[in-house]
C-alpha cells in the first residue's frame, strides 16, 4: 500500500520535475509546479511528518503556487514574448553530463551516511506538539531570524514592485 | 519492497540535479524560478528524511523553516520578473545584463 503510493508520488514528482525542464508553454510548466509540489507534500506524509505535511500543503501550495501562478497568469505571455531558446538542446546534454556524476557522488555519500532502513517511532514523531516544543525551545533564535528575512523580503518586494521609482535602469 | 531512506534521497537527489539542470539550459525567468524552487523541495525532502532516519525533530524543523524561506524567495523572485517585463516587455534572463552595464559613476 505505501509502496503503491510512493511509486505515484514518485511518478507525478519526477513527472512534474521533468514537465517544468523542458515545457515552453507557461500553463505546461505552471501544473507541472503544482505536482511537484502537492507530491513533496505526500512525501513528507509518507515520512511520518504530518506537520511539515501540513505546512507544505498550506504555505507551499496554498502561497507559494497560487501566487505563482497568479504572476504567471497576469503576465499572460503570448507565444511570440517567449524566448527563444536555440541552445537549449546542447545545453540540456551537456549539463546533464556535468550534473550527473555529483548527483551520483551526493547519492552515494546520503546513503553511506545513514542506515538502510527507517527505524522504529516514539509516539507522537513531527506531530503539531512536538515539532512546537523542538521549535520554541531548540530553535527559537533561527525562527526569529526567518520572520526578520520574511519582513524584508516583503519590504523588498514592495520596493521594487513600485511604479515610480526614484532611481531608473535606464538612465 | 519496502520503504527504505534510499528511495527518498534519490528522490531528493534527482530533484536537485533537474533543477540544476533547468537553472543551466533553460532561458525563460519563470522556469528557472520553478528550476530553484525544485532544488529548494529537493533539499527540504533531503532534510525530512534525515530528521526521520536518526529519528530528530531538528531537521524537521530546518525543513519548516526552508518552506518559511521559499516563501520569502518566492515573493522576491516573482517581484523582480514582473518588474523586469513592465520595463523590458521580456521574461528572457538576457534581458538582466542590463544590471551588468550600469554606469555607476
Amino acid at each position: 500500500m505505501l509502496e503503491t503510493l510512493f511509486a505515484l508520488l514518485s511518478f507525478f514528482l519526477l513527472a512534474g520535475s521533468v514537465t517544468i525542464l523542458l515545457a515552453r508553454d507557461p500553463a505546461l510548466y505552471t501544473t507541472g509546479f503544482l505536482a511537484v509540489m502537492l507530491a513533496v507534500a505526500g512525501l513528507f506524509g509518507l515520512l511520518d511528518q504530518s506537520f511539515l505535511f501540513l505546512a507544505q500543503v498550506m504555505v507551499g501550495v496554498g502561497a507559494v503556487v497560487v501566487l505563482t501562478t497568479i504572476v504567471i497568469l497576469t503576465i499572460n505571455l503570448k507565444e511570440k514574448e517567449l524566448p527563444k531558446e536555440p541552445t537549449r538542446g546542447p545545453w540540456l546534454v551537456l549539463g546533464a553530463l556535468v550534473i550527473a556524476p555529483f548527483g551520483w557522488m551526493l547519492y552515494r555519500g546520503l546513503v553511506a551516511a545513514t542506515p538502510d532502513h527507517f527505524p522504529v517511532l516514539k509516539e507522537g514523531f513531527g506531530t503539531v506538539q512536538a515539532m512546537g516544543s523542538v521549535l520554541f525551545r531548540d530553535w527559537v533564535l533561527p525562527f526569529e531570524i526567518l520572520s526578520l528575512l520574511l519582513l524584508a523580503a516583503m519590504l523588498g518586494a514592495i520596493i521594487i514592485g513600485k511604479k515610480e521609482q526614484s532611481y531608473d535602469l535606464e538612465s | 519492497m519496502t520503504l527504505s531512506p534510499e528511495n527518498f534521497f534519490a528522490l531528493g537527489v534527482l530533484m536537485l540535479c533537474l533543477g540544476a539542470l533547468g537553472v543551466v539550459a533553460r532561458r525563460n525567468l519563470f522556469v528557472l524560478y520553478l528550476s530553484i524552487e525544485v532544488m529548494l523541495n529537493g533539499v527540504n525532502l533531503i532534510l525530512a528524511t534525515f530528521a526521520r532516519v536518526r529519528p530528530d525533530m531538528g531537521g524537521s524543523v530546518i525543513a519548516l523553516l526552508m518552506i518559511g524561506v521559499i516563501a520569502a524567495e518566492a515573493a522576491l523572485f516573482l517581484a523582480m520578473i514582473v518588474q523586469l517585463y513592465r520595463r523590458r516587455r521580456s521574461v528572457d534572463s538576457d534581458a538582466y545584463d542590463r544590471l551588468a552595464q550600469r554606469n555607476w559613476s
